[in-house]
C-alpha cells in the first residue's frame, strides 16, 4: 500500500521535473519547481523526517519560489530557452547511462531491513553535528549578501567593464 | 526486483537526478540552470533522509539534510543574483553568448 | 643551525623575489639594491653552511605517506653546488645592476632571478626525490621566463618555448625514475635509493638509470638535446652566465653524480653516459668553430665542457666532474659576463663586426683572456687542473677511443677559444663601433670572478674532504690539493693533453687563422648550423608538443553546457571504474 503512495508521489515529482526542464516559459518552470519541492517534502515526511520536511516545504517551495519569481520580474520575460547546444540524444544517452549505473550500484546496499531506534534530530543537531549549525549560520549571512546582490539596482561602473 | 517502498524511492531519486542532469545539459538560460541545480538538490536531500532511514539513524540523516537545504538555498540566491547582474551587464541570459572564458 | 641556514638560503631569495616584485618598477633603484642585498645574504648563508657539512638530513618535515618526508641534506655535493648557485648568482645580480639599468619591467626580471637562485639551492639540497623534481621544474620555469624576458622579440619567445619543452622531456624522465624508485622502495628519500639500489629489480633499476640519463641530458643540454642552449642565448647576458652556464645546466650533472653509486653497476649505463658526454663534447666543439655569434659560441663551449663532466662521471670520476663543474662555473660565468659587457658596449653580438677592441676595452680584454686561458686548460688556471683530472680519470677508467676523442676535443677547445678571443679583441678593426668601457658594478663582479679563476683549484683538497666525509655511498679516497698538484704535474696524461692543446694553437696560427677569421668551409657550416642533423629532431619534438597543446584549445569552449557534459562524463568514468574494479 505504502508502495503505491510513494510511487504516485515520486512519479509526480519526476513528471514535474521533466515539465520544468522542457517548458518554454520560465515562469511555469518555477511553478513546476515548487511542485517538486512540495511532493518531495511529502515523501520526506512519510519517511519520518518531519522537521526536514517542513524546512523543505517552507524554504524550497516558499522562499526559493519567491526569489525566482522576483528575479524573473527583474530580468523580464525575454527569458525564453533556445535550443540546446548539446545534441539531445547525446545528453539523454549519457545521463541515462550514469543514472542507471548509479541505481545499479546503490541497489544492493538498500536491500536491508530497516532498523528502528531513532535519535532525536534536536539532540543530533545540537550535540554531534554542532559544527554544522555554525556553518549554517555563516552560510545564512552570506545568503543575505547574495540577496543584496540580487536587489541592488546599481549598474556596473566603467571600472568593472568586462571584455565581452 | 520487487516493488518495495525502498526500491521505489531509489528509482525516484535516480529519476530526479537524471532529469536534473539532463536539464543542466540542455538548458541555455542562466536562471533555468539555477533551477536545475535545485532539482538535483531535492534529489540529494531525499537521498540523505532515505539513507538515514535505512541505516536506522534518521536524526543524522535529517541534520545533514538540513545543512544541505541551507547551503542549497544560498546557492540559489547567489546564482540568481549572478544571473540578474549578468543580465544587466551583457543584456542576455543565453549561456553561449556570455562565454568569455574561451581558450 | 644547519637546518635554519638551509631554510634561509632558500627562503631569503624567495622573500627577496616577492619584495622586489611588490615594491614596483617605478622604484628601479631600490629594486637593484634590494636584489643585490637579498642575493648576497643568501650567498653568505651558503658559505657559512660549508662549516656544517653532514651526511644526515638537517631539516626533516613529515608530510605523510604520499609525499614522504621533506628533507634537506647538506652533504658535500649539495653544499658545493649551493655555494656555486648563490655566490655566482649574487655576482650575476650585481652585474645586472649595470647591465639592466634603464630596462623596463625590472621587477619581473629580479623576481625570476631570485626565485631561480632559491629553487636551485633547493634542488641540490633536497633529500627527497619528489621535491628535487618540484625544484627542478621551478628552475625550468624561471629559465623559460628569463629566456623570453624580452617578450616582444619572437626569437626570444621561440627560444624560451624550445628550452621549456626540451627540459620538460627531462622532467618527465626524472619523474618516471622517481616513481619507479617509489614503487619499488616505498620511499622518495635519495639516501634510501642509494642504500637499497640492489633491492630494486634489475629491469626497473636500469629503466630508472636510463630515464635519469634522459633527464640529465635534457637539462644539461647534452646530446641529443643539445640544441636548446644556443637558442637560449636570447636571454639577458647575466642570465646566460648564471642559468645557462654556471648553475641550472649543472643540475643534470648533479643528478648523474648523485646517483652514480646506485647506477654504476647497471649494465651499459656507464658506457651510455660516456657516449653522451663524448658526442656532446665533440660536436659542439665543432659548432663553436664556425659560430659567429659571440654568445652562441660561448653556449657551444658550455655544452662541450658539460660533455667533459658527463664523460668524467661515466668514467667513474665523480669528484673530477664536480671539480671541473666548479672551475667551469667560475670561468664560464666570467667569460659570459665579460662578453655581456662587450655586447653592452658595442651593441652587437656578431663577432664578425667586432675586432681590435683590445685598446678600447683593456679591462674586459684582460679578464676575457684569463677566462679563455682557463677554458683552454692552460696552467695554472682552475680549468687546467680540473680538465687534466678528468682526462687522467679517463685515461685510466674509460675506453681508449673515448679518451682519444676527448683529447681531440681539448685541442678543438683551444682552437675555437683562441679564435673567439682573436675575433673580438685583436685582428683588424672591421667596423667603426661606438664603444664605452665597462661599468663599475660590472667591474667588481668580473674582478671577483677572475680572482676565482686563479684560485678555485686550490680548494680541491677541501672539496675532496667534504665529499669523502659526507657521501657514504660514493666511496672516495682523500687527496689533498698538494698531492693532486703533484699527481697531475707528473702524469703522462697531462703532458699529452698539453701537447694536443699546443697543437691546436699552432694549427690556429699557421693554417687556421685566415680560414677561421674569414669564412669557414661551407660543408662545415651547413653541418653545424643544423647541429649535425639534430636540430630537426629537436624541432620536431617542439613542434609536435606545440601543435598538440594548440589542438587542446578546442576543449576550452568556455560554454557552461559543454563543461557540465565534461563533469557528467567524468562521473560516468568514475562510476565505471568503481564498478569494474569492484566486480
Amino acid at each position: 500500500m505504502e508502495s503505491i503512495e510513494y510511487f504516485l508521489l515520486l512519479t509526480g515529482a519526476i513528471f514535474c521535473a521533466y515539465r520544468a526542464t522542457v517548458s518554454k516559459r520560465i515562469l511555469s518552470s518555477t511553478l513546476y519547481l515548487a511542485c517538486i519541492s512540495a511532493l518531495t517534502s511529502v515523501v520526506i515526511f512519510m519517511l519520518g523526517a518531519t522537521q526536514v520536511a517542513v524546512m523543505e516545504l517552507s524554504v524550497g517551495a516558499g522562499l526559493v519560489t519567491v526569489l525566482m519569481v522576483y528575479a524573473l520580474s527583474v530580468v523580464g520575460e525575454d527569458a525564453l530557452d533556445p535550443t540546446s547546444v548539446i545534441p539531445k540524444p547525446l545528453a539523454l544517452g549519457l545521463v541515462g547511462t550514469v543514472t542507471i549505473l548509479l541505481g545499479w550500484m546503490v541497489y544492493p546496499a538498500i536491500q536491508v531491513t530497516i532498523v528502528s531506534g531513532d535519535v532525536d534530530l534536536a539532540s543530533v543537531l545540537w550535540q554531534s553535528r554542532v559544527l554544522d549549525v555554525w556553518i549554517q549560520i555563516v552560510l545564512i549571512f552570506s545568503g543575505v549578501m547574495g540577496v543584496l546582490g540580487l536587489l541592488s539596482e546599481r549598474t556596473p561602473g566603467h571600472s568593472e567593464e568586462v571584455h565581452a | 526486483m520487487n516493488f518495495s517502498p525502498l526500491n521505489i524511492i531509489l528509482i525516484g531519486i535516480a529519476g530526479l537526478l537524471g532529469v536534473g542532469f539532463y536539464g543542466l545539459l540542455i538548458t541555455r538560460n542562466l536562471i533555468k540552470v539555477v533551477m536545475m541545480l535545485q532539482i538535483l538538490i531535492k534529489a540529494v536531500v531525499l537521498a540523505l533522509v532515505f539513507a538515514g532511514k535505512i541505516s536506522g539513524n534518521l536524526g543524522l540523516g535529517q541534520s545533514t539534510a538540513a545543512t544541505v537545504i541551507v547551503a542549497d538555498t544560498i546557492v540559489a540566491v547567489v546564482g540568481l543574483a549572478l544571473a540578474v547582474q549578468v543580465r544587466r551587464r551583457f543584456g542576455t541570459l543565453d549561456v553561449p553568448q556570455i562565454s568569455t572564458l574561451k581558450g | 643551525m644547519a637546518g635554519n641556514l638551509i631554510l634561509l638560503i632558500i627562503g631569503i631569495p624567495w622573500l627577496g623575489a616577492l619584495v622586489v616584485w611588490v615594491i614596483g618598477d617605478q622604484r628601479a633603484k631600490a629594486q637593484h639594491i634590494l636584489a643585490v642585498i637579498f642575493s648576497l645574504l643568501s650567498g653568505i648563508a651558503s658559505l657559512i653552511l660549508l662549516a656544517f657539512v653532514d651526511s644526515q638530513p638537517a631539516v626533516n618535515f613529515t608530510l605523510g605517506s604520499a609525499f614522504g618526508n621533506l628533507t634537506f641534506v647538506p652533504d658535500g655535493l649539495a653544499v658545493t653546488l649551493t655555494v656555486i648557485a648563490t655566490v655566482i648568482g649574487s655576482l650575476a645580480v650585481l652585474f645586472s645592476v649595470d647591465y639592466m639599468r634603464g630596462e623596463a619591467q625590472l621587477g619581473r626580471y629580479y623576481f625570476m632571478v631570485l626565485f631561480f637562485i632559491g629553487a636551485m639551492a633547493g634542488l641540490v639540497l633536497s633529500g627527497n626525490l619528489l621535491f628535487t623534481f618540484f625544484f627542478w621544474e621551478i628552475t625550468a620555469f624561471c629559465s623559460y621566463g628569463l629566456i623570453s624576458f624580452y617578450s616582444d622579440d619572437p626569437k626570444a619567445v621561440a627560444g624560451g618555448i624550445k628550452a621549456l619543452i626540451i627540459t620538460q622531456v627531462g622532467g618527465v624522465g626524472l619523474l618516471a625514475g622517481t616513481l619507479i624508485a617509489y614503487a619499488n622502495l616505498d620511499s622518495f628519500q635519495i639516501s634510501d635509493v642509494l642504500a637499497n639500489a640492489s633491492v630494486i629489480p634489475a629491469a626497473a633499476l636500469s629503466f630508472m638509470a636510463f630515464s635519469f640519463i634522459i633527464a640529465a641530458a635534457a637539462k644539461s643540454a647534452q646530446f641529443p638535446f643539445h640544441t636548446w642552449l644556443p637558442d637560449a642565448m636570447e636571454a639577458p647576458t647575466p642570465i646566460s652566465a648564471l642559468i645557462h652556464a654556471a648553475t641550472m645546466v649543472n643540475a643534470g650533472i648533479y643528478l648523474l653524480a648523485r646517483f652514480y653509486p646506485a647506477f654504476a653497476s647497471v649494465p651499459g649505463w656507464r658506457t651510455a653516459v660516456i657516449i653522451v658526454g663524448v658526442i656532446s663534447a665533440l660536436i659542439t666543439a665543432f659548432m663553436a668553430l664556425t659560430a659567429t655569434d659571440l654568445k652562441r659560441a660561448l653556449a657551444y663551449s658550455t655544452v662541450s665542457q658539460l660533455g667533459y663532466m658527463v664523460y668524467a662521471i661515466g668514467a667513474g670520476g665523480v669528484l673530477a666532474s664536480q671539480f671541473h663543474l666548479l672551475s667551469h662555473a667560475v670561468f664560464k660565468a666570467l667569460l659570459f659576463l665579460t662578453a655581456g659587457s662587450v655586447i653592452h658596449a658595442v651593441g652587437t653580438r656578431d663577432m664578425r663586426r667586432m675586432g681590435a677592441l683590445s685598446a678600447k676595452m683593456p679591462f674586459a680584454r684582460n679578464v676575457f683572456i684569463i677566462g679563455a686561458l682557463a677554458l683552454m686548460g692552460l696552467p695554472i688556471l682552475n680549468g687546467f687542473w680540473s680538465k687534466e683530472l678528468i682526462l687522467e680519470v679517463g685515461l685510466e677508467h674509460s675506453p681508449r677511443w673515448a679518451y682519444i676523442l676527448m683529447l681531440i676535443g681539448a685541442g678543438l677547445t683551444a682552437f675555437y677559444t683562441f679564435r673567439m678571443t682573436w675575433m673580438v679583441f685583436f685582428g683588424t678593426q672591421r667596423e667603426e663601433l661606438h664603444v664605452h668601457e665597462t661599468g663599475t658594478a660590472m667591474k667588481v663582479s668580473l674582478a671577483l670572478l677572475s680572482i676565482g679563476t686563479f684560485t678555485t683549484w686550490s680548494f680541491f683538497g677541501g672539496l675532496n674532504k667534504l665529499f669523502s666525509a659526507s657521501l657514504p655511498f660514493h666511496a672516495m679516497e682523500e687527496e689533498s690539493t698538494l698531492e693532486m698538484v703533484k699527481a697531475i704535474s707528473f702524469a703522462p696524461a697531462t703532458w699529452i693533453a698539453l701537447l694536443v692543446i699546443a697543437l691546436g694553437l699552432i694549427l690556429f696560427f699557421t693554417l687556421g687563422r685566415k680560414v677561421a677569421l674569414t669564412e669557414s668551409p661551407r660543408w662545415l657550416n651547413s653541418l653545424t648550423e643544423s647541429s649535425f642533423g639534430f636540430e630537426s629532431v629537436n624541432h620536431f619534438v617542439v613542434n609536435t608538443v606545440s601543435k598538440f597543446s594548440e589542438s587542446l584549445r578546442v576543449t576550452q569552449t568556455g560554454q557552461l553546457n559543454w563543461n557540465i557534459l565534461g563533469i557528467i562524463g567524468a562521473l560516468f568514468i568514475v562510476l565505471a571504474v568503481l564498478l569494474w574494479g569492484g566486480a
